[in-house]
């Protein structure tokens, strides 16, 4: 523990009187260090707090989650759940980051780069792809044309890098436009009929919004706009964050217990643990059940009330809400038939 | 120089627009992926209807009506429970140790709905509107027509609704069934029992000459004396569209039902194998003379539920 503490002690007290000492190095040192701390640190800590909310909020509850749900499982079942989230601050940051340092460099040098410039500055330009490509398989399909100018803005794609001459440049913009309306002209003629406007705003605008969405922005608006997006990012953070770590860590299941002859009853709950003796269920309403292994007659899995649609809206029939990971899952595995226990309400 | 900066202006309030456009859309859409389902839902229904927290479903069938509803060794059987076991897991009762089965006569089935003795009825129920003041109907489930079923012995004598009229005939039906109102329309003087299976033990024993009702249950009586009877073909103008009976006073739960056939119909209409037409080939399929599909229910609400994002395809 001390071993790498004393070089660093060192360097903090050698490098001030060190030739060519730049503070700029230092200052991204430092920023690299809270970007990577954020990135792993965020996912660590709400894994545990996840498992507090589990458990209802009983200490000893807690305690039965921590001993029988393994880490691994834990930081599994939380980026199964948790990776929508994170490639979406990761992709705002850098798509923020990118429009910001374009209009920054035509500052004078004296301007103080906002903070998502620093981040975007020191991220390797894989870790940024890569960001893209969580986001592009996480998220759900109705959102997913945001990703477009995010990505446009994030790798700075002006339509004047397609092509020098202007028509053939306006040509292959159009071209590109009519491939992404013929894609989705039967959901955007659905969500007309469905009076469902904000899919349709959602759907149509992101592809005109890419043209213009790489920046420069006037000096004006720099300022501003790095402070109100800075703690947008972050209550974003805050406020999606709720959801994640209401989500269960434990699949649901619904247990058909049979605890005298002739009278069964059904758990609704996840199953913690299972050993010779019993089944351990963290009940739905709250509550640790030990059931006799003996006594249990049936298991289902069931889906949670979370995962009804709230819309009715398909692209080419995947589902607007589904993202094309569990698009590609559902033709994968088509027929899915909710148990009927699962219909047990109590 | 004028033209150039004037372009660099127009292109850096052109890109402050779109990036404050893109930030608006993604704080709606963030608000959206937020916001509680605006469609109902089947939980909804559940939630609302009487059967919710119920540890079993009563469910009224017919005991007497070979291929429709009746006990074979002990156990309930027929289309008619058939569909009502398929109704009652859609609704989370599956298997019958979850139902708890009422027998009801024919004339039993709207008192039984009203006084709480059943939850449902599957039980060759037609709908009509006299009914439907007393019952709310979920389906239809099955078409069927109006026959008449003759012993062999008379089959080349009662072929047409004229010969029905003459008094040396003594035609028999059930009491308060569709059938006996269509009868007296047409001027038919019918004997009225209790069941169906009555008139079929009278003619066996010499008391009647012909039964009438509908083409499914005289078809289940076909099934038992094969060699003793015929059903002959009449025009009884109406067809009988028969239906799920709900209490009147749930209309959740008689949406539920609709939205349980409605679900078993599109499976059927795709080309997978329906809970209908397994339940049909099982029973009357082999009876009837004209195959049949499922028809289509009415009023289906629009609900979702779990399985509405897997594939149409």
């Amino acid at each position: 523990m001390t071993a790498p503490a004393v070089p660093q002690d060192l360097g903090a007290t050698t490098v001030p009187v060190r030739d060519g000492w730049d503070p700029a190095v230092e200052r991204r040192a430092r920023a690299s260090q809270s970007f990577w701390t954020a990135v792993v640190g965020v996912p660590a800590i709400f894994s545990v707090l996840r498992l507090g909310v589990e458990a209802g909020g009983e200490l000893q509850t807690t305690l039965l989650l921590v001993a029988n749900v393994g880490p691994v499982n834990l930081l599994a079942g939380f980026l199964t759940t948790a990776a929508r989230l994170l490639s979406t601050g990761l992709v705002a940051v850098f798509a923020l980051g990118a429009v910001l340092r374009v209009s920054v460099e035509r500052m004078p040098p004296t301007v103080r780069r906002p903070l998502f410039v620093r981040w975007a500055d020191l991220t390797p330009a894989w870790f940024v792809l890569a960001s893209f490509l969580m986001a592009m398989v996480t998220w759900q399909l109705l959102y997913l044309p945001l990703l477009l100018p995010a990505f446009v803005a994030a790798f700075q794609l002006t339509p004047a890098r397609l092509h020098e001459h202007l028509v053939l440049r306006a040509l292959i913009v159009v071209m590109l436009l009519a491939g992404y309306g013929w894609l989705l002209a039967p959901t955007l003629v659905d969500a007309w009929q469905q009076r469902e406007l904000l899919a349709l705003v959602l759907f149509v605008t992101p592809p005109l919004l890419a043209l213009a969405v790489t920046g420069p922005l006037p000096g004006a608006v720099i300022r501003p706009l790095a402070s109100i997006t800075e703690a947008a990012v972050l209550a974003m953070l805050v406020w999606a964050a709720l959801p994640v770590i209401t989500t269960p860590v434990l699949p649901l299941t619904v247990t058909t217990v049979e605890s005298s002859p002739g009278v069964t009853e059904d758990v609704r709950g996840h199953v913690v643990t299972v050993d010779d003796v019993n089944m351990v269920l963290l009940q739905e309403r709250g509550g640790v059940r030990y059931v006799p292994v003996d006594d249990v007659r049936a298991q289902v899995l069931c889906p949670s009330e979370e995962e009804l649609p709230r819309h009715r809206l398909r692209v080419r029939d995947y589902h607007v809400e589904d993202s094309l990971l569990e698009g590609l899952g559902r033709r994968v595995r088509p027929v899915h038939r909710t148990d009927a226990a699962c219909r047990t309400l109590h | 120089m004028n033209d150039t900066s004037a372009r660099h202006r127009v292109r850096s309030v052109a890109a402050t627009l779109a990036v404050a456009l893109t930030l608006t859309l993604a704080a709606a859409a963030g608000c959206d992926n937020r916001r509680e389902p605006s469609l109902p839902s089947v939980r909804d229904k559940l939630r609302e209807s009487h059967i919710d927290g119920q540890p079993k479903i009563k469910i009224g069938v017919a005991t007497t009506e070979p291929l429709m509803g009746e006990l074979r060794n002990g156990a309930h059987a027929g289309f008619d429970v058939e569909i009502a076991r398929y109704v009652a897991s859609y609704l989370g009762y599956e298997g019958d140790q979850r139902i708890e089965w009422v027998s009801v006569t024919t004339e039993d089935r709207i008192p039984a709905l009203q006084g709480g003795l059943v939850d449902l009825v599957v039980s060759s129920f037609s709908i009509t509107e006299e009914r439907e003041k007393l019952v709310s109907f979920a389906g239809p489930y099955f078409v069927t027509t109006q026959e008449v079923m003759v012993p062999t012995r008379l089959k080349d004598k009662i072929r047409t609704i004229e010969d029905l009229r003459e008094p040396a005939y003594k035609v028999c039906t059930s009491g308060g069934s569709t059938t006996e109102a269509e009868l007296a329309k047409h001027d038919v003087k019918a004997l009225v029992v209790k069941e169906v299976g009555d008139c079929v033990k009278g003619i066996r024993e010499g008391r009647y000459d012909a039964v009438s009702s509908d083409e499914t249950i005289l078809a289940g009586f076909l099934s038992l004396y094969p060699t003793e009877f015929e059903i002959v073909d009449m025009p009884f103008g109406t067809s009988e569209l028969l239906g799920i009976g709900v209490p009147i006073g749930d209309p959740a739960l008689r949406d539920l039902v609709a939205f349980a056939l409605q679900k078993s119909y599109l499976a059927g209409r795709n080309g997978i194998s329906s809970p209908w037409l397994t339940a049909y080939n099982r029973t009357l399929g082999p009876w009837l003379k004209a195959e049949k599909a499922q028809p289509q229910p009415l009023n289906v609400p629009d609900l979702v539920d779990f399985d509405d994002k897997a594939p149409t395809r």
